[in-house]
């Protein structure tokens, strides 16, 4: 029971850090390697809205969630309109960005155990022999609620259905006169806000410090690997896998090895098949 | 009647020594041996006179620049192949290993356990990597940048050879001098050999492997093959860097997997051009040195050295040897566009 | 060409690097250097500095360090080697200690690596340039081992703090408290998977199997996990009735202190867990630290002891300058005793010579913050739990409530310093 309902919140979790980043990788091809930075970049953000402007937490993670959004729309025209399809130079470039940002927030001090948000609600409630607090209850809601709400977005308007254009034939996208850079740059903005949200519902379950920047990146790596990069389906299904695959670890074999089991899985899943568990296009050229 | 505004654009023109083609010169005087020769040459003039010149820290910095510079050339060499990696520190790191555990638990002296370990590291790559070459782009770049991290983890977990503490105290080189040209001329070696290699028939396959490797199977030539044989040689070449700083600081510890010796041979490619292996040598020879000189700045070194790396990168998305090789070899006059 | 914009992209950055630096003042005697190169962005790092920066602005004030004939001032020196952050190689920490030791020439180093991997690694270095170093932070007792593999060679390091199993030790009698004062005897061990952290555990473990406690429960972690529900529940299920808890990364440390208090479990929680130790905890964890116990390693990091004057003493003129208290995990008290312990041995010296200088520190006999400072035969600063008169001391502490209703720090252990009982939280009593 145990390993169920932890299991469960722990892949929304990861859930929740990948679905960002691998929206923006599925619509625009820019793999954002500054998605944990900006995860943890909005926490900052809510925290000083939070202590210096004294404003409510709710307002303030709204507020920070609107901010790293266009954070993230400023990123695409300021750094990468000049080298959009240089695989090799995003890559740099964002990653470079990203932990610059990082080394920036631990340079105003934004390390070690003082900085957390506050949690929505206190308390917890008992699933049966189980323990729960409502926070992990309310990341649980936002992670469906945001899965869907995504689904919706993408499948049934008009920038969503751009989106999808885009991600499906940049050509012949932009000859039916969706715009690539404006897409692109709202792909980036949707993503960053995604983590801002993922932020707000997470971070409270402990503390803040920039150095989690990197932590988040690479489970959102690894999440999106093992689901494919493409698919949403694929993205839950590559969380769940890698978060009941801690769970059952830690409580089967040791804790410690709890950290190794999604960088195994990964391993395992691209030697077995070489395009994610869910890949769309898996035998087309890019993969194989 | 609308005055029309004179539009003008750069017109650019090959230098008259340059017969149109990147390999066939015409040499007429000294003056063209030397306007070819020297771009060469002065540099590894100076590389190798460098170590007997600089001293101590700087002369540090210099082995660290080559050992990175290692990195970026056998990074620069599987990119060839289109086999884009972001896990040079599974090779660094092999390499260190391989060297470390040889002098540590067995005692050998580093004149076995530096050849050793670049044979050892390139096969373990290859035996490591083999099973995924058949992977492209992203998701090759995905794998390699997580087995590095998987090792340091392994280790961290299982406190195999020193665990989180290392092994300290291994043997070192007998002077600073032989190192410093150990590293300089495995340097300048690789960069040399390297760009024989990918102008022969061997090179030529591998490059059409990157651009279209279903034409080169329909070739009959084995691609899987030929991409585990680049690994091999990157990840021996990589394993030789490894190797060498183990000794050289006469430590290991898991901490050679880290995410650094990844990403900075990258960003040097990215800074100074792909595929010429020059650029790459260069990137590194001025990253390095940077990122040591910002020391100065205390802590927000690393937050300055990003921002100089993102600006030349926008600023160069060729790569800046390939700009400078294109200003070397051209006029440029700006015309009237008719 | 390409040489020449290097050069001048250089130039540029050498020219503005002290616009970003400020240099300290010119005072008239040319000042002894000390150098610090740690991790910056630690608590330990960043309080540590603080702490050094406090001592030698007091030494300073009263005209310097007598070196010889002549007084002199102190001068601090910085190096970020970033070592506490995850994923610098240790070869760019070594370079970090090389440049500051080449180009800054320290008479002295105090604070010293954060990783004790780096520690370890960077101790062939310090003994090759021959500068004492006063280490404050890496609590491995791989240092002893490594010192005793050749200690002519590795003379110039001395450890002025801790032993990760000298805090053990306070635990585990702490336990026996626990034991005699109220029965508890079921236990369960988390620790983070890093050696000393595994030092830590196995010491407790081993006492508490002496002891006669009941283990329900023995779980390592790797240093990066975010969820602790396995053992909770575990705890649960084998109605443990303490949770003794190892841990220093940050991440972990607070998700772990949250959780604990969502899950409710009924046990409790004891342990080196930062976060439940700082000032803030109350309001960084939330009002259900009560009743949890916590060690400081040594005393005088973050709070002031009524029974031991000279931390109160330190940590005012700390909150003074500063503005604000130290947090744990620091051991700022320890990088404070360190620059008095070196400027006492410059004196007695009477020469910057490092081998005088070793011999004469070597002799520290000093009654600091943390306690009576001396050194055994490996350089490591030798602690106790009998009096601060004999040894360095630790406390244990836990939250309480006290009379005005406000959540505060008592010390409980060792009796010499303890201001009241270990209480124990009502849903435990029977």
């Amino acid at each position: 029971m145990t390993l169920l309902i932890y299991g469960i919140i722990n892949s929304v979790i990861l859930a929740l850090y990948a679905l960002g980043f691998s929206l923006c990788y599925g619509i625009s091809g820019i793999a954002n390697f500054a998605h944990g930075a900006f995860y943890i970049l909005s926490g900052f953000v809510a925290w000083n809205f939070m202590n210096a402007a004294g404003l409510p937490f709710y307002l303030a993670a709204v507020l920070a969630v609107a901010v790293t959004g266009l954070l993230g729309f400023l990123f695409y025209w300021a750094l990468l309109l000049r080298i959009r399809g240089v695989p090799l130079a995003e890559l740099i470039v964002t990653f470079a960005a990203g932990v610059g940002m990082l080394e920036l927030l631990m340079w105003r001090g934004f390390y070690g155990m003082r900085y957390s948000l506050p949690l929505f609600v206190r308390g917890g409630v008992e699933i049966g022999p189980v323990a729960v607090d409502y926070q992990r209850l309310c990341v649980l809601t936002t992670g469906v609620v945001l899965v869907v709400l995504l689904w919706f977005f993408v499948h049934h308007t008009r920038i969503g259905l751009a989106f999808r254009a885009m991600a499906q034939n940049e050509r012949t996208a932009l000859s039916i006169g969706v715009e690539s850079d404006w897409i692109g740059s709202l792909s980036l903005a949707l993503g960053s806000a995604l983590a801002a949200v993922a932020a707000m519902v997470v971070l409270p379950l402990g503390m803040m410090e920039s150095a989690i920047g990197l932590e988040v990146l690479i489970y959102a790596l690894a999440v999106a690997i093992v689901g494919g990069l493409e698919s949403t389906v694929g993205m839950v299904a590559g969380s769940f896998i890698i978060g009941f695959g801690q769970v059952a670890v830690a409580r089967y074999i040791s804790a410690k090895w709890m950290i190794i089991a999604p960088l195994a899985a990964i391993v395992l899943v691209l030697v077995i098949k070489p395009s994610g568990l869910f890949g769309k296009f898996k035998e087309l050229e890019e993969r194989v | 009647m609308v005055a029309t505004s004179v539009h003008r654009r750069k017109k650019r023109l090959d230098r008259g020594i340059k017969a149109r083609t990147d390999t066939i010169f015409l040499i007429a005087s000294w003056k063209d041996m030397l306007y070819l020769l020297l771009p060469r040459m002065l540099p590894v003039a100076i590389l190798l006179v460098l170590p007997v010149l600089v001293k101590g820290y700087w002369g540090k910095v210099l082995v660290y620049a080559c050992i990175y510079g290692l990195l970026a050339l056998s990074w620069d060499f599987m990119a060839a192949g289109g086999l884009f990696s972001l896990g040079q520190a599974l090779f660094f790191g092999l390499g260190a290993y391989l060297a470390g555990i040889l002098n540590y638990y067995l005692h050998l002296p580093p004149v076995v356990t530096v050849p050793a370990a670049t044979l050892g590291g390139g096969l373990l790559s290859a035996a490591l990597l083999g099973s995924v070459v058949r992977l492209k782009g992203v998701y090759f770049a995905m794998i390699t940048l997580m087995l590095p991290l998987l090792f340091k983890k392994v280790i961290e977990t299982t406190g195999a050879f020193g665990g989180t503490h290392g092994l300290p105290s291994l043997t070192p080189f007998p002077s600073e001098l032989l190192t410093a040209y150990l590293a300089v001329g495995g340097f300048l070696g690789s960069l040399f050999i390297f760009r024989r290699v990918i102008n022969s028939d061997y090179g030529l396959v591998l490059r059409a492997i990157k651009d279209d490797d279903r034409a080169v199977m329909s070739g009959a030539i084995n691609i899987y093959g030929r991409k585990i044989q680049a690994i091999f040689i990157s990840g021996a070449v990589g394993s030789f860097a490894g190797a060498l700083m183990t000794h050289y600081y006469q430590f290991l510890g898991m901490s050679v997997f880290a995410l650094d010796y990844s990403i900075l041979p990258v960003a040097a490619v990215a800074l100074g051009g792909q595929g010429t292996f020059a650029g790459a040598a260069m990137g590194s020879l001025i990253l390095v040195p940077l990122s040591e000189s910002l020391r100065a700045l205390g802590g927000l070194r690393i937050a300055i050295y990003c921002g100089i790396l993102i600006v030349s990168i926008i600023g160069f998305p060729e790569g800046l040897f390939h700009y400078l090789a294109r200003k070397y070899h051209q006029f440029e006059r700006v015309v009237e566009v008719k | 060409m390409k040489k020449h914009l290097f050069v001048t992209a250089l130039a540029v950055l050498f020219v503005s690097g002290p616009i970003f630096f400020p240099v300290g003042d010119a005072l008239a005697a040319e000042p002894v250097i000390i150098g610090v190169p740690t991790s910056l962005y630690t608590p330990f790092g960043s309080y540590g500095l603080k702490a050094v920066e406090l001592a030698v602005e007091e030494i300073n004030a009263q005209g310097g360090v007598t070196v010889g004939d002549e007084k002199r001032p102190f001068k601090v020196v910085v190096a970020d080697t970033r070592g506490g952050e995850p994923g610098t190689p240790v070869h760019d920490a070594l370079m970090a200690y090389e440049k500051l030791i080449t180009s800054e020439k320290p008479h002295a180093i105090v604070i010293g690596a954060f990783r004790s991997e780096v520690l370890i690694a960077a101790m062939d270095l310090v003994a090759k340039y021959k500068v004492p170093h006063l280490g404050t932070i890496a609590q491995t007792p791989r240092f002893q081992a490594q010192f005793k593999s050749d200690p002519a060679k590795y003379k110039y390091l001395f450890r002025v703090t801790t032993d990760a199993l000298v805090d053990a030790n306070y635990i585990a009698h702490t336990l026996d408290l626990l034991k005699t004062d109220y029965g508890l005897n079921k236990i369960l061990y988390i620790y983070q998977d890093t050696l000393w952290a595994e030092a830590f555990a196995g010491l407790m473990r081993k006492h508490c199997g002496e002891t006669g406690w009941t283990e329900v429960g023995y779980e390592p972690y790797a240093a990066g996990a975010s969820d602790f529900s396995p053992a909770f529940s575990k705890a649960k299920e084998n109605q443990a009735q303490v949770l003794a808890m190892v841990w220093d990364v940050p991440l972990g440390a607070g998700v772990f202190a949250k959780q604990y208090v969502a899950m409710k479990v009924p046990a409790l929680l004891i342990g080196f867990i930062p976060p439940m130790g700082s000032p803030m905890a109350v309001k960084a964890v939330g009002p259900e630290v009560e009743y949890s116990i916590t060690v400081e390693f040594p005393v005088g990091a973050t709070l002031a002891l009524a029974k031991l004057p000279k931390t109160g003493e330190f940590l005012d003129k700390f909150a003074r300058k500063y503005g604000e208290l130290p947090e744990p995990p620091a051991v700022n008290s320890s990088a404070y005793d360190a620059v008095f312990v070196l400027a006492q041995a410059i004196e007695r010296a009477g020469s910057l010579d490092p081998d005088k200088l070793v011999t004469a520190l070597e002799q520290t006999d000093y009654r600091g913050v943390s306690g009576r400072i001396r050194f055994d035969e490996n350089h490591v600063m030798v602690f106790g739990e009998t009096s601060p008169d004999e040894t360095g001391v630790c406390v244990v502490f836990q939250w309480q409530k006290g009379s005005d209703g406000q959540l505060k720090r008592v010390p409980v252990y060792p009796a010499f310093l303890a201001e009241g009982p270990i209480q124990l939280p009502p849903w435990m009593k029977k």
